[in-house]
Parts: structure tokens; sequence; C-alpha cells
């Protein structure tokens, strides 16, 4: 095992040496593989970025959605709307397609928050489940054209990209909305890492484990909640903006815009590490790569996958959410951490970052306010901590004499 | 022999252990009193010999060995408790958590004995449709022992039944565990922090410090000893 | 007039199935605490069964009872392998368990029967053109009258069940203080694994109840059910059996009503949505629901 210390030389270049390879390879994809594989990343990462909303409250307030494809719908149906019928170029619509999710959100939020947990995911459940029923609505037709769908978003001015050239035909727009997938990815795990070590993150760690003792020290729940409810709705907006975009078109009959997309979310999520920031990302890729692999076997009843699913099972067709619930399932007992908890894990017995003494001293003229500043204490976040969402912190072996 | 025979002891919460190698016993219609402060490990040591927590050791009752049955099997073989804090079952009537505790029993007198209680105490005759959770500290804690006692133990565990209560109550509650006692031949393990009440209607004391017994002895000697009145019975 | 006792009617019928579903959830709530998202696949499931005991030459009803007792046993299974050990761990983990539960079992049953030929299952109840009977000048149908009494019935069991049978007694033990349980010799284990069973025999009967109805079993049989159930069980307080049957038949008439005397209004689509949203409003004012109680927490 070896030991090193954080903020060493080492444990920088090590970072370093990280960083560098995800370089390589987010830039690898989109030069060296088909536009096939660039899809299917871009793919990917609109995933990550849905699951990485439900993360915001799910993992780090302990909030259950399952409604967030409400969300994601908004987003697409709001680029569809603006591009296709009021001739808005693509990128602004990013933009109010956030704005509008984070007021619903907000407004959902509002008296929902109020509810005890298991009330709440059924009011997530009914916004899940509502979202596409509105679509269809016939007095909504004039607005989202019902059934049918919208189509035909499409945009033609690809500007010239410094480094990648002229980007043109099906490839060059995959490669464009590739890129654009990276870069929302990118700030989306900004804003996620942002709030989890700030102030806010951790008043919601605090609201999730014990949200009495969080209210005694004068953490604004309500308030935080509700904002952040917004904020991973406006997040769950900009993927479902992204895949408009990409699939140039929005109908009531994809899947992501629907219960069963909520539910693909939050799977993603645990299969990636709930509570984890880099969770939502393996987790999509994960399932995406499952996802393909399974559809072909299926297809072609080939292998070991045919063997057993379509000789011995019986099953037609692609069995990718079947083996997806059932690695799910297995995962949660062998490692409720999920994939990034697992590789972590591992990485553990064969290095080990020692955390620098806990405590910069405290700057008094900077304390804002006495029950903020029990707030800044660095508890528990040390670089690595891992939060499991699936232990209940109050049922610990602390029990009475 | 003793009716309960309890030799070293052990038992935890995960990788903590509180009790280190704990000995007693109680005789048949012996009253048994286990003083302790807070955090001794009376809890603990009720909760292992009733099977709610795995313990190590050697739990021995009459004559058969407990220490690896499970709670439903111990039940059956003749031992009840009343856990700390009454452990009603609130959202029942009066009366069903009399024949609940009754549960294990399968002749049928279960109606007789119900009545009986409610004959020996009649507030909660009074109560008997009431949910049980509305009911005074007090009135829980008869409720409580008349509980326990439906199943016809030949032990019962009692854990600080006076907890919470107010002075008057708390002894009118250690007399009727003594005249219980005594009419009906059930022998009781009372863990108390309250010592005064407690020792008056005991035959036997032991003194539980951090999860060992420190003393051991007849009432009228532990209280005749200066250095533990001092330390437990605080004059 | 006539319109609205028919609506009225067909509501009560609709609304009987949301009720056994709403009360499997109950059920399991009550007892165990946990919300079983999986509860209307675990009925589908049972109900392929029925239809495949069905298939092979078992009699209608004797497949019923086939199916039911399928269900308990899946129902059984479930909560020993995989509701006790991650219920350790946090409700979290075991609501995300039955959610991956409810896709894992849809995914399979799609993929097993999802294709032609069809499943093709009859009513349990005689349901010719001619099979009904008038009251007061509307059409009421037998398989409607059926499903009501099955609906009525089993809910009259459950609550005898529950009051004066020794097993109903611990169940209601357990759920009110699993601790004190235990220590009346309650094998609290066999209780918990015992709600779980009973919920999936009900969801089983459900599940072949809307069948019938439909005429054949479907892979998404009961996911729109499940929707309107778990809406009723919310309704009616989840930990409220009553309020869970009466918040069932209430969704039913008034989305029936609704359709009726609304139709532009309200669609197909939007009944669902009007169901939800008026739940969204009552919790609102009563956050546990029309009969439920509201625990207070320790901290």
């Amino acid at each position: 095992m070896i030991k090193i210390k954080e903020g060493s030389v080492v444990h920088w270049l090590i970072r370093l040496v990280w960083v560098a390879a995800v370089v390589a390879v987010v830039i690898y994809i989109p030069t060296k593989t088909t536009s096939g594989t660039v899809g299917d990343f871009t793919l990917a990462f609109e995933y990550a970025i849905a699951a990485m909303s439900l993360n915001l409250v799910l993992g780090y307030a302990g909030i259950i959605s399952i409604g967030h494809s409400a969300f994601f719908g908004i987003g697409m149906y709001t680029t569809a709307v603006l591009v296709s019928r009021y001739d808005w170029s693509q990128g602004w619509t990013f933009y109010v397609a956030a704005a509008i999710a984070f007021v619903v959100g907000f407004l959902v939020a509002l008296p929902a928050l109020r509810l005890k947990g298991i009330y709440l995911a059924v009011v997530t459940l009914a916004l899940g489940v509502l979202f596409p029923t509105l679509i269809r609505w016939d007095k909504l037709e004039w607005l989202s054209e019902g059934p049918a769908g919208i189509d035909g978003i499409t945009y033609d001015d690809i500007p010239k990209w410094p480094l990648i050239g002229e980007l043109r035909g099906r490839e060059g727009r995959a490669t464009f909305i590739y890129w654009v997938a990276v870069l929302l990815l990118v700030i989306s795990y900004l804003v996620a890492r942002g709030l989890v070590k700030s102030r806010v993150g951790r008043s919601l760690i605090a609201i999730r484990d014990n949200e009495t003792a969080a209210a005694v020290m004068g953490v604004p729940r309500a308030r935080t909640k509700t904002v952040v409810f917004g904020l991973s709705a406006a997040m769950c907006a900009i993927a479902g903006s992204l895949s408009a975009t990409r699939l140039n078109l929005a109908s009531p009959d994809i899947r992501n815009i629907t219960l069963i997309g909520s539910i693909t979310f939050l799977l993603i999520m645990v299969l990636g590490g709930a509570a984890t920031l880099w969770g939502p990302i393996v987790g999509a890729l994960a399932y995406v790569l499952l996802d393909a692999r399974l559809r072909d076997a299926g297809e072609t009843g080939e292998g070991i996958v045919g063997t057993v699913f379509n000789d011995w099972l019986n099953i037609e067709g692609s069995p990718a959410t079947l083996v997806l619930a059932v690695i799910l399932l297995a995962m949660m007992f062998v490692a409720p951490f999920g994939i990034v908890g697992l590789l972590r894990r591992i990485a553990r017995r064969i290095v080990v970052i020692e955390p620098r003494p806990a405590g910069h001293p405290i700057d008094e003229s900077n304390l804002p306010a006495t029950t903020e500043a029990v707030a800044e204490v660095d508890e528990g976040l040390a670089p690595g901590a891992e939060v499991n969402v699936f232990a209940d912190p109050t049922t610990t072996s602390g029990e009475p004499t | 022999m003793s009716l309960l025979d309890v030799r070293r002891l052990r038992a935890g919460y995960g990788p903590v252990n509180v009790l280190h190698d704990i000995d007693l016993s109680v005789d048949d219609g012996q009253i048994v009193v286990v003083l302790g402060a807070n955090g001794a490990g009376k809890t603990t040591t009720m909760r292992a010999i009733s099977g709610i927590i795995p313990c190590s050791g050697e739990v021995t009752f009459d004559g058969r060995s407990i220490t690896t049955s499970s709670a439903d099997a111990i039940v059956r073989a003749g031992i009840a408790q009343v856990p700390q804090g009454r452990g009603t079952f609130p959202e029942l009537s009066v009366i069903d958590n009399l024949r609940i505790g009754a549960y294990t029993r399968r002749d049928g007198g279960t109606s007789d004995d119900v009545e009986r209680w409610f004959q020996t105490f009649p507030r909660l005759a009074e109560r008997s449709d009431q949910r049980a959770g509305s009911l005074s500290g007090g009135e829980q804690q008869m409720l409580a022992i008349a509980r326990a006692l439906m199943s016809r133990p030949k032990l019962l565990l009692c854990d600080e039944p006076s907890l919470g209560l107010a002075p008057i109550i708390v002894q009118e509650m250690f007399h009727i565990i003594d005249s219980l006692s005594k009419e009906q031949g059930i022998a009781v393990l009372l863990v108390e922090q309250n010592a005064n009440l407690a020792m008056d209607i005991a035959q036997r004391v032991y003194l539980l410090e951090t999860g060992r017994i420190v003393a051991s002895g007849d009432a009228a000697t532990i209280s005749a000893d200066d250095s533990i009145r001092k330390a437990y019975l605080g004059y | 007039m006539d319109r609205f006792f028919e609506a009225l009617f067909l509501g009560l019928s609709a609304g009987a199935t949301y009720s056994l579903v709403a009360l499997a959830l109950v059920v399991v709530y009550r007892g165990t605490g946990h919300l079983n998202f999986a509860q209307g696949e675990m009925g589908t499931l049972s109900a392929f069964m029925v239809w495949w005991f069905n298939d092979k030459g078992v009699p209608l009803l004797l497949a019923v009872l086939f199916g039911m007792a399928f269900g308990f046993l899946l129902g059984a299974a479930t909560e020993v392998a995989i509701v006790r050990p991650l219920a350790r761990r946090s409700l979290l983990a075991v609501f995300v368990a039955t959610i991956t539960l409810f896709l894992g079992i849809n995914a399979y049953t799609s993929g097993v029967w999802g294709a032609p030929p069809d499943e093709l299952m009859d009513s349990l109840f005689p349901n010719d053109p001619d099979d009904f009977v008038r009251v007061f000048g509307t059409i009421w149908r037998y398989k409607d009258i059926g499903t009501m009494a099955v609906t009525l019935i089993i809910t009259g069991l459950l609550f005898l069940l529950f009051q004066k049978t020794r097993f109903g007694l611990a169940m209601r033990g357990v759920a009110s203080n699993t601790d004190s349980a235990r220590l009346v010799g309650i094998p609290t284990g066999r209780i918990l694994a015992g709600s779980w069973a009973i919920a999936a025999a009900l969801g089983a009967l459900a599940a072949v109840l809307v069948a019938g109805n439909q005429g054949q079993v479907t892979p998404t049989l009961m996911v729109t059910v499940l929707t309107y159930a778990t809406a009723a069980a919310v309704l009616g307080g989840l930990d409220s059996p009553g309020g869970a049957v009466i918040a069932g038949l209430l969704i039913g008439v008034g989305e029936a009503e609704a359709a009726e005397f609304a139709p532009g209004w309200i669609g197909q689509d939007m009944k669902l949505g009007v169901a939800l949203v008026a739940i969204f409003v009552v919790l609102l004012f009563r956050p546990s629901g029309l009969f439920g109680t509201a625990k207070v927490e320790r901290v």
C-alpha cells in the first residue's frame, strides 16, 4: 500500500494524470471513432447530466424524486417549440428551458417539501406521470402538437471551430453536438461540485443527516431545499434541451420524458454511485454501453446473452433492461456505493491519501454569524470521503444502556 | 439450582462491547435488583437475556441454555420483559396490549387473565378500548407489567420501571411488583438507577458499573456497607 | 341523471380495482413501513401465471387460486431476500430496490409475453353482451358487480384478519412497536414476510380482475393501475386500509364522472392527470392523507 500525503507533489501529479487521461479520452472519441460511437457517448453525457441533477437532491438531501423526467421534458419541449415555431436559435433556448424548469421546480418544491419522505416521493411520481399526459392533452395541442410531436428542430450553421476545423454534414453535426454535450457536462459537474463543497452543500448534508439538528443550528431548511430542487430541475432541463437538439425532434413517446425515464435516471445514478460526483457519469457510460451491447446480442441471438435470455428464459428482443435491473439489485447488496464506490475501494488498497490535519485556522474577522460558522467545520468532507446515501445515519450502533 | 443463571455474559452493539463477563443469578420466586448508573449496561443486560441482541457466555434458564435462543423461544420458555420506557403498543387499545402479551400462549385462559388484570388495575379497565399511547406514564407502566405477566412467565425482567414516573407512582408500582411476585411465585430481575425503593423489595442486589459486576450480596448487607451506600444511594 | 348513475357505477367498478391494489400497498406500508413500487408488476406476473395454468387446462377459478398462491410466495420471498437485508441500511435502499424490481419484472414479462399471440383471459364473471342487470334504468354489467363484490368481500376479510385474529393482532403489534413485539414472543420476521405475502396475493387478484376486464393479460396491465392505486393509498392515508378503499372508489368515481360530464376537457389521457392533481391538492392541506395518522417523530 502506498501512502501519499494530501497536497503533496505526488498527489498533484496523480490528479494531473487523471485529468490528462480524461481529456485524452474526450478528445479521442470524436476524432477517431465512428459517428455511431460519438452518438452513444453524447447520449451517455445526456443521461449523465440528468442523473447528476437527480444526484443533487437525492444524494445530498435525501429527497427522493421520480419525477425528473418532467423537467427533462420541459427542457426538451421548450427547445422544440421555440426553435420550430418561433425560429429561435438553439443556444438561447437552453437558457430559457433552464429558467422555466427552475421556476416550475421551485414552485412544486415549495408546498411539496413540507411532506414527509414517502408522500413527497409520490408527488414526484405524480409529476412524472403527469407530464406526458399534459403533452398529449388536446387542450394543449396548440403548444405541444400533442401525440404527433415536433420535429425538424434543425440547425444549419455550425460555426468554424478553431482546432477542430469545419464540421459538415451528419458527421459534423454529431461531433458538434458531442462537444456541446461535453461542455454542458463540465458545467454541470462544476456546479454540482461547487454546490457540494460550499456552505450550501454542507447544509444539505446536514439536513439529510438530521433535520432537527440542522434546524436548531439555523440552517434554513425550506429555503435551501427548495432552491436546490429548482437548480436540479434546471439542470435536468438542460439535458432535455440537449436531447431535443440531438434528436431533432420532441415527442411524448420518448422514454426519457415518461416515468420510465425518471426511473432510468435514478437507476443510472445508483449504478454509478449515488452521492458521488463521478457516479452519474460512470453510471451513464456503463448503462449506454450495456444497452448497446445487449441490444445487439438480443437481436442476433448470439453468444452467452443469446443463450441465457433467448433460449433459456424465452425472452425476445433486447434483455438490456432486465440485465440492468438484475445487476443493480445485486449491486445493492455487494456494492452499495455503485461502480465508483467499488473502484474507490479497490484503489484504496493500492494507494491511500493521508489527509491534511484538519482545520485551517478560522479567520475571526471573516465569521458571518455564529450558526453559520458551525457549518464551516470541515468534517467528513475530506476529499474522497464517501457519503453512503444508503446508510441511515440514525440507526448506527448507538443504543441505550 | 437457580432459575436464571448467567455466567461470563458478554454483549454489545457492533464492535463495541458493553458487558464484560457478567455473572448473576436469580432463584425461584426471588426478587433481584441490579443497580447501576447511566451507561452501566443495564438495558444491554436485559436485552441480552431476552435474546434481542446476540451475546456470548452462558445463560441458563430453568435448566436449559438460552444463550443462543431466539427472542420468541425465550418468551415461550417463560421469561417476559417490561422494557425501558414501558414499550407499550401505542396504536393498539389497552385490551389489545394485554391480549398481545399472551401471544405465545396456546391455552384458552387469555380472556380470564385479561379480566383478572382489569380487576387488579381498575384504571386500565376504565380505559379498555382507549389507545394505549394516550395513557399517562404510570398507567402505561401498569399496562406494561400486566402485559408481561399475561404470558404467565416464571421470570419477569423489569428495565428501569421507575423511569419518568412520579415518586408516589413508583412506590405503588414497586409494591405491586412485590406482591405479585409473592402471590404468584414469579421471580423478578429488576435493573434500576433509583436504588432506594428497589432495595426495599429485593432479596439480592448486584452493582453494575461500566459493564462489570462490582459487588453483590443480600439487600441488607449492601445497604449496610457505607462506601456502597454513599456511592449508589447518596447518603 | 342516468348518465350520472352509469358513470357512478363504472367509476365504482374501476375504483374497486384501484382500491384492491391500494389495500395491498397499505398492508405493506402499515406492516413494514415500506412502499412497494413493484406491487403492480408482481400482480402482473401472477396474472401471467394464472393464464399459464389456465392454458394448460386448469379451470380458471382454480388457476386464480394458484396464481394468488404464487403471488403469496413471491411476496414472502421478496421480503426475506431483498427487503429485510436492505432495510437494515435505509428506507431509501428498499425503495430503490422495489423500483428496480418494477423495472426488472416489467422487462421480464415484456420479453417473454410481449408479442402476439395474445394471452387471452376470460373475466371471472359471466361477460356476454347480455350479462347485465338494469337498476334505476342504467345498465350494470355482471362483471362490474362482480368486481365490486370481490373488493368488498376482500376488504371485509382483511378487516376480520386484522381485528379478530391472532395473526392480525401480531401484524398490528409489529407495525406499532417492533421491539416490544419481539419481547412478547412474536416472530417478527414471519409477520413481516406475511404482510408482503398477503399484499402480493391481493395484487394478484386485482391483476386477474383487470385482465379479465380487458380480455387479456399484457405486460403493461398494471402500470396505470399502480399509479392510481398509489394515489389512492396516499390520498386515504398510507396507514389506513379503510382510507385506501374509500379513496380508491372516490378516484374511480371522480374520474368517471369527470370524463362523462366534461369530455372536452377531460379526455382519456387527462383522466389520470385530474386524479393526480386532486391528490396533490389534498396532500397540501392534509399531509398525511384523509384518514392517515401523522406520526410524531422522536428527535
